[in-house]
């Protein structure tokens, strides 16, 4: 650590914080990777030509975000390229939510709006984080960030304005809605509260779970969703996340990973003797 | 060491490139795309090229966007340069318009092949910075009169 409590590399940090990071920063690169190839299942198909070009935007952005933490973990004793083309399914940190394709629109634009926001508060809490490679690398992610939450937004508001709409939305939304209020881990999450402490990020679990229902409760509430409640200013979930079969390492609310047809496409396995470094 | 620093915050360097022997990007890129050969010449400099880093700096308004025909100095990909004149490396400091820019190897590439071609350069250093972030407000007065002049209209 210098003088100003800053890390310039993954060497100078504690033991504990390295290995918390690295793992955060795996998760955050899965995600990304496997978000991605979610936006790119409904690049043709999409309910508007001009929201399948959104979704190819978004799902190139998702893997250049991606690509940028996969190579940070280097430094951090991993092979990116190991990481990025070597896994079995199960080793992935990638939400249960991104396993397959989203079955319709309204499945995606959870996923979107909810999901895509999750990461995002969890890349912001790092804006300041006294680990430099991340924070020199956060901004420009962000930047590209809003305007997935800007697509979410509007797509929201305009099957919103449908009563068919609506019911499309809660029916997509409530398990996606679950997943992320879980996906930020309990209110006493060790490894959060550890980061947090750390100056790696600025909230534990339950201040990022917080800023995120800040985010996005105020849009399904402002077409009626019924997720969540605003209670003395504040807004909270309806529903208490499940905390059964959650594993904290991987992140993820029950084992397996990447269905089969995902895998092959999101490691590039048809592709390997193309490969340029 | 002489820095020309035209930005700020140095990074660690990602994945190097190699360039392979004789490989000529802009070339391949001008006869297959058809770009890089409607670049402007590079402004007029009020002296003649001095030290190896400011010779490097100058290269940067040669080399075309791989997109836009103005100079990666011009569109303002361009953070620092920086030169060790006694070992022949020159570090480049540069930044990508998005983080999942489809031309990062080319943009690398054609770094390195026109500062190899500058005397006394045995060796290029590409690093690949996000912060600050690029927008459009890091674009030049004169690339965007380029730009302008195209077609091409700016959000900033």
């Amino acid at each position: 650590m210098t003088e100003e409590g800053k890390y310039s590399k993954a060497a100078d940090l504690s033991e504990e914080l390295r290995e918390h990071l690295g793992s955060l920063i795996l998760v955050l690169a899965d995600n990304k990777r496997l978000l991605g190839m979610r936006y790119s299942d409904w690049i043709l198909g999409a309910p508007a030509l001009e929201a399948g070009i959104a979704c190819s935007a978004m799902a190139q952005d998702e893997w250049g975000h991606g690509r940028i933490f996969y190579a940070m973990l280097r430094e951090f004793g991993q092979d990116p390229n190991q990481l990025e083309h070597g896994r079995e399914s199960p080793e992935y940190r990638s939400s249960e939510l991104l396993d397959g394709p989203a079955a319709g629109w309204t499945d995606l634009l959870a996923l979107n709006l909810l999901l895509d926001s999750a990461l995002s508060v969890q890349f912001e809490a790092m804006a300041e984080s006294r680990f430099e490679p991340v924070h020199y690398k956060v901004s420009k992610l962000l930047d590209e960030e809003r305007f997935h939450f800007e697509h979410g937004r509007g797509w929201v508001a305009r099957l919103g304005s449908t009563e068919s709409g609506r019911e499309a939305m809660q029916g997509a939304f409530a398990p996606v809605w679950e997943a992320c209020v879980r996906w930020f881990g309990p209110d006493d999450d060790e490894v959060a509260r550890a980061l947090c402490d750390g100056g790696i990020t600025d909230k534990d679990a339950a201040g990022l779970r917080a800023r995120w229902l800040e985010r996005v409760a105020p849009v399904v509430e402002s077409v009626g969703l019924g997720l969540a409640e605003e209670d003395g200013g504040a807004w909270r979930s309806r529903t208490e996340p499940a905390w059964e079969g959650w594993d904290p390492d991987v992140r993820r609310g029950r084992g397996g990973g990447p269905d089969a047809d995902t895998l092959v496409r999101v490691r590039g396995d048809k592709n390997r003797p193309l490969l340029m470094d | 060491m002489t820095l020309v620093q035209l930005g700020r915050v140095p990074s660690e360097p990602e994945a190097s490139v190699s360039l392979e022997e004789g490989m000529d990007f802009s070339a391949v890129l001008a006869e297959t795309m058809g770009v890089g050969r409607a670049l402007p010449p590079p402004p007029e400099w009020a002296e003649p090229p001095a030290d190896l880093a400011e010779r490097a700096r100058r290269a940067m308004y040669e080399i075309s966007d791989p997109e836009f025909a103005i100079s990666l100095a011009d569109l303002g990909l361009i953070y620092g340069v920086s030169a060790d004149e006694t070992i022949g490396v020159v570090t480049v400091e540069l930044t990508f318009t998005a983080t999942a820019c489809p031309c990062t190897d080319f943009i690398k590439w054609d770094v390195r092949d026109r500062l190899l071609r500058e005397p006394g350069v045995e060796r290029v250093d590409v690093e690949v910075v996000w912060d600050p972030p690029w927008t459009t407000a890091r674009i030049s007065a004169r690339g965007r009169r380029i730009l302008e002049d195209a077609g091409i209209a700016l959000i900033t």
